[in-house]
């Protein structure tokens, strides 16, 4: 990995996560913080990363780099680890009961991920799956549930959805932009994984030593 | 350009930015002129614009209260400068003020104005020489606008109406 990547491009592309991700746009803008729960997330979503070795924290900081290699480093992690709480955050819906079920499954999700100990690319994979499958949810099922009715039959539908959930699916009304706003978030959030200096993979270590008697030869 | 000038210069870079970042989440702007403003203050160029703020003067001392905040709102169009959120905050409060009821919502907008206004003067202590006011002080408008809140027992005195607004 260049030092350009590891001391401009990966903390301009997470804090850049955590700018838009942050934004709510409404009557009010706003720039919401991720909450201390989501920064618990943030860094089991860190620890899953270093074990499948997406991120090889030993390639970001060691006694073997310069003390400014390793404050990059440490700016790295601390940024990765923030921005995946923001992540998380514009993904989970604002209220209700669908807010208290994606944190608990996000929760569930990333105990089961540490669990199972995929490799780089199935976490990669992964992580892209569950987080097009949030904003799936959130902006396309939720909003589609939550959003004033133009026609009287889609108002009695709202009506009907509202009452027999005594109101827990209904999601206060977003900006149009919100949407948009999350998707680049997430998105760019992936790419800064691929982004982030990485192990072996398994395949890579079992070819190492031979590539190493190709050297020698 | 050498590894160790990249890191440096990256450092600075994440840096700025996540100061930028932790201002923007600190201030909450809310048009880009607030962000823009805002930055020049930081680095003590911010200045509001006399001509604008003149007007609004005028406007202001012809009771013309929301021409007069159109005007300020011009010169201050990042609101970063005490003055003119404090003369902001007393349209509110004679645009408001009534013999037998006051206006609580334009009070509300007042109080607003005049946090920002406190908030802004350097220790919030916030004094306007102008003699055409009754009021000189942040503290003096900022009681008067919740006083004109409240519901209390000298609202019921019929005398009030031979009050004078400040």
């Amino acid at each position: 990995m260049t030092a350009a990547r590891e001391a401009i491009v990966l903390p301009v592309v997470f804090l850049t996560v955590l700018l838009v991700g942050g934004l709510r746009v409404a009557d009010r803008t706003m720039l919401v913080a991720p909450t201390p729960y989501l920064l618990v997330l943030g860094v089991l979503v860190v620890r899953v990363l270093v074990q499948s070795r997406a991120l090889a924290p030993d390639r970001l900081m060691s006694s073997s780099r310069s003390a400014l290699a390793n404050v990059n480093g440490l700016v790295v992690v601390a940024t990765l680890w923030i921005a995946a709480a923001q992540t998380l955050a514009v993904l989970i819906p604002q209220s209700g009961v669908p807010r208290l079920a994606f944190s608990v499954f996000f929760l569930i999700l990333l105990l089961n991920t540490a669990a199972a100990a995929p490799d780089r690319q199935r976490l990669l994979r992964s992580l892209a799956v569950t987080f097009g499958a949030a904003f799936v949810l959130k902006f396309v099922v939720l909003e589609g549930i939550s959003a004033p009715g133009e026609t009287p039959l889609k108002r009695a539908l709202l009506a009907l959805v509202d009452g027999a959930t005594a109101g827990v699916l209904i999601q206060p009304p977003s900006h149009a932009v919100t949407a948009y706003l999350a998707f680049f978030a997430a998105a760019l959030f992936l790419f800064g994984v691929l982004l982030l200096p990485h192990g072996r993979e398994p395949s890579d270590r079992r070819l190492a030593p031979l590539s190493t008697d190709v050297e020698r030869l | 350009m050498g590894e160790t000038a990249t890191r440096a210069l990256g450092l600075c870079l994440a840096l700025a930015y996540a100061a930028l970042i932790g201002w923007l989440y600190a201030r909450q702007p809310q048009t880009i002129a607030q962000v823009t403003g805002g930055l020049a203050s930081v680095v003590g160029a911010y200045s509001v614009d006399d001509q604008a703020f003149a007007d609004g003067l005028r406007f202001f001392r012809n009771d013309q209260f929301v021409e007069a905040r159109l005007a300020f709102n011009r010169a201050d169009p990042a609101v970063r400068d005490a003055r003119t959120q404090f003369y902001v905050a007393y349209s509110y409060y004679r645009e408001g003020w009534g013999r037998l009821y006051h206006d609580d919502r334009l009070y509300a907008e007042g109080l607003r104005a005049i946090d920002r206004a406190i908030a802004l003067a350097p220790n919030g202590r916030l004094v306007v020489d102008d003699p055409n006011l009754g009021m000189h002080t942040a503290e003096e408008l900022k009681s008067a606008l919740e006083a004109g809140m409240r519901f209390e027992a000298s609202d019921l005195n019929p005398m009030r109406v031979f009050r004078k607004r400040k």
